[in-house]
């Protein structure tokens, strides 16, 4: 635990920077998350949604996730400094959704290695327009110096970083969440950062390949961690049962859009209908599993 | 360690009129439709068609897809008939989405199809008769970029596979009735203005042109196709057969390349 003057010191700095430091909790020694809360990417969203991060080693910090706008990642970063002074060496981003993404800009002044899956920079460069377009509706003015920054490291396969006395395992993944996401254990501590290829608590969002995300979460099952931090919800221990329930909702809705093709149902049609089930069962249904219809009914017509 | 968020009085304020103000951003623009209106329709009288109907969600759930039924509640075999519908996205780079040419065989003046949607806008149906006449029937729908999808950039492998066709005819059929159809081709239907991830400049606009719709040889419908109709257009339309034989569809690329299918139609 830190001592109170250099608490005060660090809340010192922050108002220098005008940025206030975000809350994070302690997953584990070296291991720091903050939760954003569940709202839906929106007009005025504001940018924090989602689990972002960070891990220190000896050598330095990597940070998991920047937040959605500079002003989170700012604010991340402020949180990072009120933990350690050492350089931050890495910003890894798990994929390419713009609550994820838009802080980076915040990280410019510490010359890190910009880390993500080797398809991430063509993501990133195939929406930039739209994203951008979209930031200042988003975050308002929170949206001022929000940039797109591709990986400068991109990972295919699997590619460790070394933090020192610690090495970070980032693992590469097949189309699933989206078409680039990437998940991360961490040695030291064996947690799993799984990005957006675990939700807990809020609707899983399909943006890339629903049977290949079934496939991925075969993956997740044997990595060998004792907790799981998820791209949104809480830390979990119980991260198995976590990733059942996701199974779960997806191969419903899976089966219950396919099931609607083959009776000649229509798309407006199956969004009202598929997945009832699991409503109830998770935040944003109605928003969420409507769109999730909407992403993968017209492929799956063509099965 | 955990550490609280707090903000100033000052900066709650800031944050609530924020708030407020940017409600304005939810809202399709008005001020497009001036301009439309000249470049497609100078110097023309629109009335407003309240026979005309436009179904669509109130917010998109996916800007790629957005599904719109567009129905004409009026006779196709009389003279003041609409014959021809626009269908026009305000906000969209392109705003002619597509055109229906309907005939006494559509039955009934109905389609439900896919658009894309760039941003929050009017999407508009505009009737036209025979003489010229001009109605028009408009929805608000909030929607934000239709760009996702793979990134792989295997365009050969997407030419390959582009224009095979499902057509298909719901069952049983009632012959001298309208029946519904619905009609799906595979095809990227590239805007012209998305990136090509190889290059880095603009991937060449490709996409179907042209849809023609015959039973036993007579035109049911065409369809004059832009790239805001979704990728793999799909559409649910109707035609009257007046005894079994076959439902035929024409699919033009802007390429020039040719693409039919068609079903039997039996009693």
């Amino acid at each position: 635990m830190r001592k109170p003057f250099q608490l005060l010191i660090a809340l010192f700095a922050s108002f220098q920077a005008t940025a206030a430091p975000l809350s994070v909790e302690t997953v584990a020694p070296g291991v720091y998350v903050h939760h954003g809360v569940h709202k839906d990417i929106d007009a005025n969203y504001g940018g924090d949604i989602c689990n972002i991060g960070f891990i220190v080693g000896k050598r330095g910090v990597a940070v998991i996730d920047s937040g959605g706008s500079p002003r989170v990642g700012a604010e991340l970063r402020e949180s990072i400094r009120m933990v350690t002074q050492l350089p931050i060496l890495y910003v890894i981003n798990t994929h390419v959704h713009p609550d994820h993404i838009f802080g980076n800009a915040a990280f410019k002044e510490d010359h890190p290695v910009f880390v993500g899956h080797e398809k991430l920079a063509a993501a990133m460069l195939q929406r930039k327009e739209s994203y951008l377009k979209h930031q200042e509706e988003w975050t308002g003015n929170d949206a001022k110096g929000s940039e797109i920054i591709p990986p400068t490291l991109p990972v295919k396969g699997s590619y460790t970083l070394d933090l020192g006395d610690r090495t970070l395992l980032l693992t590469a993944h097949p189309a699933a969440h989206t078409h680039a996401d990437l998940s991360i254990l961490d040695s030291g501590s064996n947690v799993l950062w799984t990005g957006d290829l675990l939700f807990i608590e809020r609707t899983p969002s399909i943006d890339g390949d629903i049977k290949g995300w079934l496939q991925v979460i075969d993956t997740l099952r044997t990595v060998p961690a004792t907790v799981s931090i998820p791209g949104h919800g809480p830390v979990s221990k119980e991260w198995h049962q976590a990733l059942d329930n996701e199974e779960r909702y997806l191969a419903t809705l899976l089966a219950d859009v396919r099931a609607a093709i083959k009776q000649g149902r229509t798309m407006e049609q199956t969004m009202d209908n598929a997945a009832q089930s699991e409503r109830g069962k998770w935040a944003l249904f109605d928003i969420v599993n409507r769109r999730n219809v909407n992403l993968i009914f017209p492929p799956l017509e063509w099965e | 360690m955990r550490l609280s968020h707090t903000l100033t009085p000052v900066a709650t304020l800031g944050l609530m009129l924020f708030g407020y103000s940017h409600g304005a951003w939810a809202e399709a623009s008005d001020k497009l439709w001036p301009a439309i209106k000249d470049s497609f329709f100078a110097g023309k009288t629109i009335e407003p068609a309240p026979f005309i109907k436009l179904e669509g969600p109130r917010r998109a759930e996916s800007g790629a897809q957005v599904p719109i039924t567009l129905t004409v509640d009026k006779p196709l075999n009389d003279a003041e008939a609409i014959q021809k519908v626009y269908l026009i996205v305000d906000a969209n780079p392109i705003k002619l989405a597509a055109t229906y040419h309907f005939t006494p065989l559509s039955g009934k003046a109905q389609i439900a199809t896919r658009i894309r949607q760039e941003a929050d806008s009017f999407v508009r149906a505009i009737g036209e008769t025979a003489s010229g006449k001009l109605y028009m029937t408009t929805i608000e729908i909030r929607a934000a970029g239709g760009c996702g999808g793979p990134v792989d950039g295997d365009d050969s492998a997407i030419r390959a596979a582009a224009g095979k066709i499902k057509l298909s005819a719901e069952t049983p059929v009632k012959f001298g009735e309208a029946n519904p159809a619905t009609f799906m081709i595979k095809h990227p239907m590239y805007t012209g203005l998305q990136r090509d991830l190889v290059s880095g400049g603009y991937k060449p606009a490709f996409y179907i042109q042209k849809l023609d719709f015959n039973f036993n040889g007579k035109p049911v419908m065409s369809v004059d196709v832009g790239v805001a109709v979704a990728e793999d257009p799909y559409m649910r339309f109707f035609y009257v057969p007046d005894a079994p034989g076959v439902l035929e569809v024409k699919a033009q690329d802007n390429e020039g390349k040719t693409f039919s299918q068609s079903v039997e139609i039996k009693s």
